[in-house]
């Protein structure tokens, strides 16, 4: 190598650290250590603890176990099965978010008197708490008093009250439910927003060349519509996949086991087993997962997110 | 659906387009009509049961509009107004037959303080530390820009409940369990990338050219932050101020973990912690749920623009 591009090298490493970088490193640097300290250094405390056979029933005696963990997270039968509910939870959820935001967002795209209210009061359930979202379908889905039972019996579509939430078959879907009505607010919003921004050249043009309101909604607002479906669907599956809060308040993880989804594992292993050896493993594998599930649906639906 | 039948028999001899006018106005009333029950009728039907005793909440069917409103839930809460069970009376109020209000109550004004207290601090972090480092990604070229936005944003992939062991053995280590400063710290690791998310998206949105004039006055890059590119991003800023203060306002997981007694319990923890107790009135849990519900709803409501315009920015080009 020639001392001329060394020179190069050196130079292009004092151009990189010019004012504009300086500056640029003084302005992050609050933001950078913040999340070094409450992000970035837990994660690796995370990786490093799931080495070790931590109970805080034994504190005094740790010892370093390699892999052991893991393999005995992903040997237990119940994880897989959770597995199973996390996933088909996720999908109800996502699927019927993407659906019914969808409904919305045409609905608040028309132009019609009292838009404006509707499009205020949909962003309600986006705002309260999930303690009270929680607590809210609880009791709707009360066997004793609850709305659910109440109204059906008024219908007549029912002769005497159900216990909702203790029909395993029902207990994910009704959870699902109310995740969804919850979610809902935010994707019909990023919808609405893309939708939007279609222009409104391509609706005429398509009038002009004869297509009908069908033809035009599924040739050109479901295609123009891809980029905020896409931001959608990633944001709320990482959203169910995550989700604690519900599976807590509603049911905590029962009847039985219809509802133990990997959040409450996580929960369960760690906060009631006092086992953080084992739940650490179990964070990290659900971490990892939702990353490499991000970044596939990214690839997967199209360019940048 | 009568009326729709008549109208549209009515109509059929005139010209098309006002039938089409029509059956368009009734389409959009029966929709509206339809969405509004679903966002309402849930939050409608908790309002009520909120305002009624403990002999008609328990009615069946139930009641969707209470016979006669009382206020006594809420008394119990703000005024302290409930009786307590004793030895003495606890044959007259039978606590496991439900319908007792419990004297946990008195913590609900306590917990929502602490609420205030963490969400406003949060709030200010935020803008302290993500203002400065949104503006340097959007407006500065720097060495590592791109890295940096996507280490930041890599962040809130993470799940909340993957960080909950890390986070709990870090704020044991540091002897913060059950203090308002931990949960100030891990919603500063929930809300950050978010905000920072947001601003980038708004700070690209101004031209170069404003930064640039800037710089050629005389201004240094922090003065050309605080006295150009702030005044501008008052919209955005709301936004970030908003959804930080909500986030933090009905966190749940964390506060569940790292808190055990009232002097940093959140207005969520309380709530909940009336909703696994079945011997609680019912009314009351539901008023406590009111209670939780009504401030963020009256930001939500109030600030319904500036939400909507700030995830507008960070999302459409996303």
């Amino acid at each position: 190598m020639s001392d001329q591009s060394k020179l190069t090298i050196g130079y292009r490493l004092l151009r990189r650290f010019n004012y504009e970088t300086r500056s640029a490193a003084l302005f992050i640097l609050p933001v950078m250590s913040v999340l070094a300290l409450v992000t970035v250094f837990p994660i690796f405390y995370s990786l490093y603890t799931s080495f070790f056979n931590l109970k805080l029933t034994r504190p005094h005696r740790v010892p370093f176990v390699w892999l052991d963990n893991y393999i005995k997270v992903l040997s237990d039968e119940l994880f897989w099965e959770s597995v199973q509910r996390t996933v088909s939870f996720t999908l109800m959820s996502v699927s019927a978010i993407a659906v019914i935001a969808l409904l919305i967002a045409l609905l608040l795209n028309e132009t019609f008197r009292g838009r404006r209210v509707i499009s205020t009061i949909v962003l309600i359930p986006w705002a309260i708490p999930t303690v009270a979202n929680g607590l809210l379908w609880k009791w709707i889905y009360d066997s004793g008093y609850g709305a659910l039972n109440g109204v059906l019996l008024q219908l007549g579509l029912i002769d005497k009250y159900t216990v909702w939430l203790g029909d395993a078959d029902r207990t994910l879907p009704l959870i699902a439910n109310a995740f969804v009505w919850k979610e809902v607010p935010l994707a019909a919003i990023l919808i609405l927003v893309t939708m939007k921004s279609i222009p409104a050249d391509l609706y005429r043009a398509a009038r002009v060349d004869g297509a009908n309101a069908f033809q035009r909604f599924v040739h050109i607002t479901l295609p123009s519509l891809k980029p905020g479906f896409m931001l959608v669907m990633i944001y709320e599956t990482m959203m169910a996949i995550r989700h604690f809060d519900l599976f807590f308040l509603l049911t905590e993880g029962g009847p039985g086991e219809a509802s133990h989804v990997v959040a409450w594992q996580i929960y369960v292993e760690t906060f009631r087993n006092l086992s953080f050896g084992t739940g650490s493993a179990m964070s990290y594998i659900l971490a990892i997962v939702t990353f490499a599930l991000a970044y596939f649906i990214i690839k997967m639906l199209g360019r940048r997110v | 659906m009568k009326t729709l039948i008549f109208n549209s028999d009515s109509e059929k001899y005139r010209s098309k387009p006002k039938l089409t006018v029509l059956t368009r106005k009734v389409g959009l009333f029966i929709a509206s009509a339809i969405l509004m029950i679903y966002v309402l009728g849930p939050v409608g039907w908790l309002l009520s049961s909120s305002f009624q005793t403990e002999a008609e909440i328990v009615s069946v069917p139930p009641h969707w509009i209470p016979h006669e409103p009382t206020l006594k839930n809420f008394k119990a809460i703000f005024f302290q107004e409930f009786e307590e069970v004793t030895y003495e009376n606890r044959s007259r109020v039978d606590t496991s037959a439900g319908g007792y209000i419990p004297t946990t109550a008195k913590y609900l004004l306590p917990s929502m303080w602490n609420s205030f207290i963490i969400s406003i601090a949060v709030v200010i972090l935020n803008l302290l530390v993500g203002v400065p480092a949104a503006y340097a990604m959007a407006k500065i070229r720097f060495w590592g820009r791109q890295a940096s936005i996507y280490t930041i944003l890599t962040t809130r992939v993470i799940p909340d409940i993957a960080l909950v062991v890390p986070f709990f053995l870090v704020i044991k280590n540091l002897g913060l369990l059950d203090s308002l400063s931990s949960l100030i710290i891990t919603y500063l690791a929930v809300t950050i990338p978010f905000t920072v998310f947001i601003l980038v998206g708004y700070f690209e949105s101004l031209p170069d050219e404003l930064d640039k004039a800037a710089r050629v006055d005389g201004c240094s890059r922090f003065q050309a932050l605080t006295k150009v590119f702030l005044p501008l991003s008052v919209p955005s800023l709301v936004a970030v101020i908003l959804f930080t203060f909500l986030t933090s306002w009905n966190e749940f997981l964390l506060a569940l973990m790292f808190t055990q007694t009232i002097s940093s319990q959140t207005l969520p923890i309380i709530v909940a912690g009336f909703t696994s107790d079945f011997t609680i009135s019912f009314s009351f849990i539901n008023a406590a749920g009111v209670i939780a519900i009504i401030p963020p709803v009256i930001l939500a409501i109030f600030f319904e623009r500036y939400i909507v315009s700030g995830l507008t920015a960070g999302a459409v080009k996303g």
